[in-house]
């Protein structure tokens, strides 16, 4: 996925870090051995946070281990294993992943990414057999959303529906969780959280889209003429802040009908400010360098 | 029926929380979990029982504590009902938003071609209901620059306005603050040093 669900580092406690890295290396462990070591450089923290998430909600908590591993064989670190909600989220990932590579193979050729897509090819195929139902529903969601592009779709809203329904799938999909209840609070949280991905994530593309020609919804919802790329976002700014700022109430929302078991600080941290400071830096343009220079948890 | 949970934990209190401490968290937890908050939202009726939750817990508490003195919640009663001149497909498809039957709604809303003000305000309900802010916004604001003086319309469009409010303070109330940048602060110290001299001293 694309890295926008983080948590606010500056307002963490020591402990609160602690337990986001133990998810951290048990996603990534489990990555590791249930798809192998390339998989591996795949794992974002929007993972990390499905993973936080669905353990939090579900009745038994994860096991905590203490191990080296291959990125730090140095010191050894706390690690979540065995867990069920790790392990969905490791494989959600894998999905995604799978298809963006995919995608961008399609788009802009680039070698990397089908040398990726045939290193997960094999991979992906057992997950459709251990999730046929979801996998299926993914597919048709990503191909409705290669449809709307290639029509060049001129409504955000429209344009991010196939995107944050698939998200609303995968929360609800999630196989810790049985109630009914929660699965339709998961839903809804997913899907204000897809849609909020989506936006933010055309939003910080706009430049790299208009460079090759690539569609972005903004670009057709707004009808831009050749104008500054820094006037166009300008004039686009406080629509966009609004649709994303409202998807945000909405997951806090959903977030407070959840029954949250463990780690409440920590997913607070991430759902009330760390999102938002992520809307904030993007929407502000701030360089995208800085982003990527903490993108590592270490 | 569920099982009656423990009505401290429903208040996220501690067993043998003082009076005091009950009603701060009462009112903090219906303020959350006010019908104004989840009103244009699917999960309204989760939010809705957990008031209720909320309501029956803080009622055994404050019995036990003291008898007599308990002003119960009342939970506002949200039927707004039409506007008396709407047409009768407007008003039908107001009863199936209601409902929650956004499709059918929509149906009826698209195959009209009389489009007045109320056409846009339901419109954007459906967009709000179903996640498209952006659409709903727009048919929203198009509703009420038609009939700027219908209540209605404006307090929805003003709902979705401070909504995304409610979250920044939500953020804010949590710690999330800007530290103020250099600019402020050599302002601040200008402006003190101003006054200093304007008062005759260092």
């Amino acid at each position: 996925m694309f890295g926008y669900i983080r948590p606010e580092k500056p307002e963490l406690k020591i402990k609160e870090y602690d337990e986001f890295r133990a998810f951290y290396c048990g996603i990534c462990k489990s990555i590791a051995k249930n798809s192998g070591q390339i998989a591996r450089l795949t794992l974002s923290y929007d993972a990390t946070f499905l993973a936080l998430l669905f353990s939090s909600v579900s009745n038994t908590a994860p096991e905590k281990r203490v191990e080296r591993c291959v990125v730090h064989p140095v010191q050894k670190r706390n690690i979540y294993k065995n867990d069920k909600a790790i392990d969905y989220a490791a494989d959600v990932n894998i999905i995604l992943m799978y298809h963006s590579l995919l995608d961008k193979w399609k788009d802009e050729k680039l070698v990397l990414s089908i040398a990726g897509t045939a290193a997960l090819s094999r991979k992906y195929n057992k997950l459709t057999k251990k999730y046929p139902f979801l996998c299926d529903i993914i597919e048709k969601k990503l191909k409705k959303l290669s449809k709307l592009e290639e029509e060049k779709c001129s409504s955000v809203d429209q344009a991010a529906e196939p995107f944050a329904q698939m998200m609303a799938e995968i929360m609800e999909f999630c196989p810790v969780i049985e109630d009914e209840k929660t699965k339709k609070v998961l839903r809804w949280l997913g899907y204000n959280i897809g849609k909020w991905v989506y936006i933010i994530d055309a939003f910080d593309d706009i430049e790299k889209d208009l460079i090759d020609k690539s569609y972005n919804p903004l670009l057709y919802q707004y009808e831009y003429h050749s104008e500054k790329v820094c006037e166009f976002k300008n004039r686009i700014r406080n629509d966009v802040e609004f649709i994303l700022i409202y998807s945000l109430n909405e997951i806090g929302k959903a977030y407070e009908l959840l029954e949250v078991k463990r780690n409440k600080d920590l997913i607070e941290n991430i759902v009330f400010m760390g999102m938002l400071r992520q809307t904030e830096i993007i929407l502000s343009g701030e360089k995208r360098a800085k982003v990527k220079q903490s993108r590592t948890v270490n | 029926m569920e099982v009656l949970r423990n009505p401290y934990e429903v208040l996220g209190l501690q067993e043998g929380a003082t009076e005091e401490e009950i009603k701060k968290a009462y009112r903090d937890m219906v303020k959350k979990y006010h019908p104004d908050q989840y009103a244009n939202n699917p999960l309204s009726d989760l939010a809705g029982e957990k008031l209720r939750e909320i309501n029956e817990a803080y009622e055994i508490l404050i019995k036990k504590k003291s008898t007599g003195g308990f002003r119960g919640y009342h939970k506002d009663n949200y039927n707004r009902g039409g506007t008396s001149e709407s047409n009768g497909t407007l008003s039908q498809a107001r009863n199936y938003i209601n409902l929650g039957d956004l499709r059918a709604a929509e149906e009826l809303l698209n195959n009209t071609t009389n489009r007045p003000a109320e056409w846009h305000y339901l419109k954007g309900l459906i967009f709000l209901k179903r996640g498209w802010y952006n659409e709903a916004l727009m048919q929203i604001q198009t509703a009420v620059s038609m009939e700027p003086h219908n209540y209605e319309y404006r307090q929805t469009l003003n709902r979705m306005n401070s909504s995304t409010q409610n979250y920044r303070q939500s953020s804010y109330g949590r710690g999330y603050m800007r530290e103020p940048d250099l600019c402020t602060i050599c302002q601040c110290l200008w402006c003190t040093d101003c006054l200093c001299n304007c008062l005759g001293g260092c």
